[in-house]
This record gives C-alpha cells, sequence and structure tokens, in this order.
C-alpha cells in the first residue's frame, strides 16, 4: 500500500511541475549572486510526503535554496517583480535592512482550481529560499488573514 | 503605530474608491529601514472571509467585515532616523483625499512626539463610499486605504488583520482636530 501511496506520490509530483515564474525567480537570484541552489537529497520524497500527509495544506511544494551568499543590490527586489510577472497577484513585500536583520520577503498568489499557489521568495543576508506551494483554500485564509505576519513568520520557521 | 482618535458616525454602508500610491513612495523605500507592502483584492479578502471561523469571536468580527470589503491596500515604511521622508512625500496622497466627496474626519497632532494620524472618509449620495488613514510619525509612514463596506468604528476589529495595523479608532461625525502637547 505505502508502495502505490509513494508511486502516485512520485507521479503527482512529475505532473505538477514547478511553475515558470518559480524558475525564472530561481534564475534572477542565481545571476544576482552568481551561484545555483543547493541540491536537496531525496526532496521527491519530501512530495511524496507533502501529498500523502499534506502538512500545513500544503499539497505540493517546490523548494530552493541558495547558501553562503554575499551582498545583493537593491535592484534584486524589482527584478524578482518582473521575473514574477503578471500571472500571479502580490499578496505581501517585506523589506528590511535592519542591521543583522537584513530580509526581503515576496509572497505572490495564483489560483488554479481549487486550490492557490503560494510562490514565496524569501533572502537574507547569506541566503535565499524560493518556495512554491499548493494549498488548500483554509490554510490559505490564515496566510490571507495576516500577510506581513505569515510572511515574517515563514522565512523564521524556514530558517529554524 | 498605535493611535487613539475619538468619534462617531452614522452606520452607512460603504462602497469605496482606490486611492492611489504615488510613485514618490517607492523611492521612500529606499531610504527605508523596513517596508512592508500589503495588496488584497476582493477575491482574495472574500477568500479569506470564507474560511474565517464564526465560533472564533475575533475572527467572527473580522468574518462579517470582510463580506463588504473589496480591497485593503496598506505600505508602511519605518526609518532609522528622523526627517527622511517630507511632508510633500505625504501631500500627493493628501491632496487625492482634498477631492470631492472627502472629508478628514479625524487629525490627531501631537507637537512633543511628532506624531500625526489622520482619517479620512469619502461619501457619495450620502453614503460613505472609501477610508483611509495616514499615521505620520517621525520616523514611520503607514497609509491604509480599506475600500468596500465597512463601518468607521470597526475599522479597530480589522487592526492586526491583512496587513493593517493595529489601530484603537473611534470615529465621531464632525470630530475637530485635536493636537497634544
Amino acid at each position: 500500500m505505502k508502495a502505490i501511496l509513494l508511486g502516485c506520490a512520485l507521479c503527482l509530483t512529475t505532473a505538477q511541475a514547478a511553475d515558470r515564474e518559480f524558475n525564472d525567480v530561481v534564475r534572477v537570484i542565481s545571476d544576482e549572486f552568481h551561484t545555483r541552489p543547493i541540491h536537496i537529497p531525496f526532496f521527491g520524497l519530501v512530495n511524496a510526503f507533502t501529498a500523502a500527509v499534506r502538512p500545513a495544506g500544503a499539497k505540493h511544494i517546490d523548494v530552493a535554496v541558495f547558501e553562503s551568499l554575499g551582498p545583493s543590490s537593491r535592484d534584486l527586489p524589482q527584478a524578482i517583480r518582473s521575473a514574477v510577472g503578471s500571472r500571479w497577484s502580490p499578496l505581501v513585500h517585506v523589506q528590511s535592512y535592519r542591521k543583522g536583520h537584513e530580509e526581503t520577503v515576496f509572497v505572490y498568489m495564483r489560483q488554479q482550481g481549487q486550490d492557490w499557489k503560494l510562490l514565496v521568495a524569501a533572502i537574507e543576508r547569506d541566503q535565499a529560499t524560493v518556495v512554491q506551494l499548493m494549498l488548500n483554500p483554509s490554510t490559505l485564509a490564515r496566510w490571507l488573514s495576516a500577510p506581513d505576519e505569515s510572511a515574517r513568520r515563514w522565512n523564521r520557521d524556514w530558517d529554524d | 503605530m498605535k493611535f487613539t482618535v475619538i468619534a462617531f458616525v452614522a452606520l452607512l454602508p460603504l462602497a469605496a474608491q482606490e486611492i492611489k500610491f504615488p510613485p514618490g513612495l517607492d523611492r521612500l523605500a529606499e531610504k527605508a529601514v523596513e517596508v512592508v507592502d500589503v495588496t488584497m483584492d476582493a477575491s482574495l479578502l472574500q477568500l479569506a472571509g470564507r474560511f474565517l471561523s464564526d465560533k472564533d469571536p475575533d475572527e467572527g468580527k473580522v468574518k462579517r467585515l470582510v463580506t463588504g470589503l473589496k480591497g485593503v491596500y496598506v505600505k508602511s515604511y519605518e526609518f532609522e532616523k528622523r526627517g527622511e521622508y517630507q511632508q510633500s512625500d505625504v501631500d500627493q496622497i493628501r491632496s487625492q483625499l482634498r477631492a470631492p466627496g472627502w472629508s478628514r474626519v479625524v487629525g490627531v497632532r501631537s507637537r512633543k512626539d511628532g506624531d500625526n494620524a489622520e482619517v479620512f472618509l469619502k461619501s457619495e449620495a450620502g453614503q460613505i463610499t472609501g477610508l483611509a488613514i495616514i499615521v505620520a510619525d517621525p520616523m514611520e509612514l503607514t497609509i491604509v486605504n480599506i475600500v468596500g463596506s465597512i463601518r468607521p468604528d470597526e475599522i479597530r476589529d480589522l487592526g492586526g488583520h491583512f496587513g493593517i495595523p493595529k489601530i484603537d479608532v473611534e470615529i465621531r461625525k464632525g470630530a475637530k482636530e485635536k493636537e497634544d502637547e
């Protein structure tokens, strides 16, 4: 049974490739810092788990993680905005230049059938993550209720 | 961010019009140490409202409020020191709020702290059709535009939701400007 479930989940993972905009944002960050996302071993299993268990309402997840980054230019937020384009609706943008707590978080949304996709780009002093999630509506509603706090919490939780 | 103003307005349904954030505000982002920009249109607000719980008193209140909203737009800038933004930056917003239909119902100004909070309502044909809040502290500027049906005395309930700062607002019709020493 587990094998069937895993197989189905992996098929689902394959069928739901990351959107073009996810790849474009990853490329913008790669170009900015002249680096590539780190390899996450067994990430396919993460999606298998996500599809089966749906932690925090997520059905599917795509992640790119960058580490050991240098300082970014102030043009980066605009480059990310351009990469995301108009298919996604901007929900929240948090930008902090506080010394020691520099962060940029963009959250975009897009509806797909009954579900909603969330595209999050979070850049800190030395690392960046780009995540595309497919969320069920009730989880999304919690995001919407406090979008700025959710974006900050997301970044903190991801660090932990 | 927290401010208190006193006012009471007749409970009127709202159908509002969005104010335009001038491009000059984007330049403030370059000077600010922290920027928060929240954009929530009608479809997102209705979606959020649909899944908020009636059982939780706070969520229940927000859920009822959201049904009449068409948009919530928040821009907030925090600066490291005083004088990083000019009144002229805010005047581009204020000039829109001087257009026919808009009226300033609340103004709180502290000479001591330099805090300045204003609430504007837009009304058409006897009905309030828009709401804007400007909080201009020496080191922080927050502009909130709420579009849609909301009773002004309910603004406080929206504080802390949808990126709207926590505010303590009661609005009295025809309230005069209040000045703290």
